[in-house]
């Protein structure tokens, strides 16, 4: 079924140009307390943009979007492993 | 089930679609490890500045960033040309601009790839081994995407997508915006963090 509310793409298009070069002008800043917090709040905003809008997740079926959680939920135990692991390796 | 009020353009839950999305979220844990790699090289050695960021370009990595981008755009360009006004001709053209700018992306990343193997940073060195297999495994990405859309252009010469078939379109944009997504991730933990 066709509907007449489509997300503007445009604007989300223009929105991720800008926040990619607010990224690119962030990182020359020297201050670490400055710029990671902003770099991977901004990297987070655009890939929920993407995720969003342009793969449609704000209006699909949940299931989509379980799947796409569900993967990165699955991630967790690597990261976990590796987060012990690599310190054992090091000593 | 009927659809509800503000859904996307295309709702078919068709088995393709489920299908690709199952196979994006094995590819985030996919990404994940290899991101990860990155970030666990990083903090378990020193001089990432010295020996190896202060050899990347940012600029030109951004304007590559601002490409793969724009190719997202056109992908949705394409979805809505021929879902919403069964435009054909709109479609083709959106995507042989996608085909267009994956190509100046992967030129970009052969730039870069050159530049760096000049200046002696190889697969054998700390930072260089999992930057080259990171970034070239999302570059065959890449590269996958636009063997896809060639295949897409071709077939729709043969059989043209409708506005109501036009399920292969969603999901070769799925597939795109992932890899734009997995770029996103990457461009802020190489080369500015």
């Amino acid at each position: 079924m066709e509907t007449t509310k489509r997300p503007n793409y445009l604007f989300v298009f223009i929105a991720l140009l800008v926040f990619t070069l607010v990224e690119t002008l962030v990182s020359y800043v020297q201050q670490a307390a400055i710029k990671f917090p902003t770099l991977v709040v901004l990297s987070i905003v655009k890939v929920l943009l993407v995720l969003l809008y342009f793969m449609h997740l704000k209006f699909d079926s949940k299931v989509f979007t379980y799947l796409f959680v569900g993967g990165c939920v699955l991630s967790i135990p690597l990261i976990l492993v590796l987060t012990v692991v690599m310190p054992l390796i090091q000593q | 089930m009927s659809e509800m009020e503000g859904q996307a353009p295309v709702i078919q839950r068709e088995n393709t679609k489920l299908a690709m999305w199952v196979f994006l979220g094995g590819e985030v844990v996919f990404f994940v490890s290899l991101i990860l790699l990155i970030i666990f090289t990083r903090l378990t050695n020193s001089g990432y500045e010295e020996q190896f960021r202060s050899h990347l370009s940012i600029p030109i990595i951004a304007l590559n960033t601002f490409i793969l981008v724009t190719s997202s755009y056109f992908v949705v360009r394409a979805l809505e040309a021929i879902s919403f006004k069964g435009d054909r001709k709109a479609l083709r053209n959106n995507l042989i601009m996608v085909i267009v700018l994956g190509l100046l992306f992967l030129g970009g990343q052969a730039f870069e790839w050159t530049s760096l193997f000049g200046e002696g940073v190889n697969l054998s060195s700390t930072y260089g081994s999992p930057f080259f297999t990171v970034t070239g495994i999302h570059g065959t990405h890449v590269f996958v995407g636009i063997l896809w859309a060639v295949y897409l252009l071709v077939g729709h010469r043969r059989k043209p997508f409708t506005q109501d078939n036009h399920l292969g379109i969603e999901n070769f944009g799925l597939y795109w915006h992932f890899v734009d997504i997995v770029w996103i991730v990457l461009f802020t933990v190489i080369y500015l963090i």
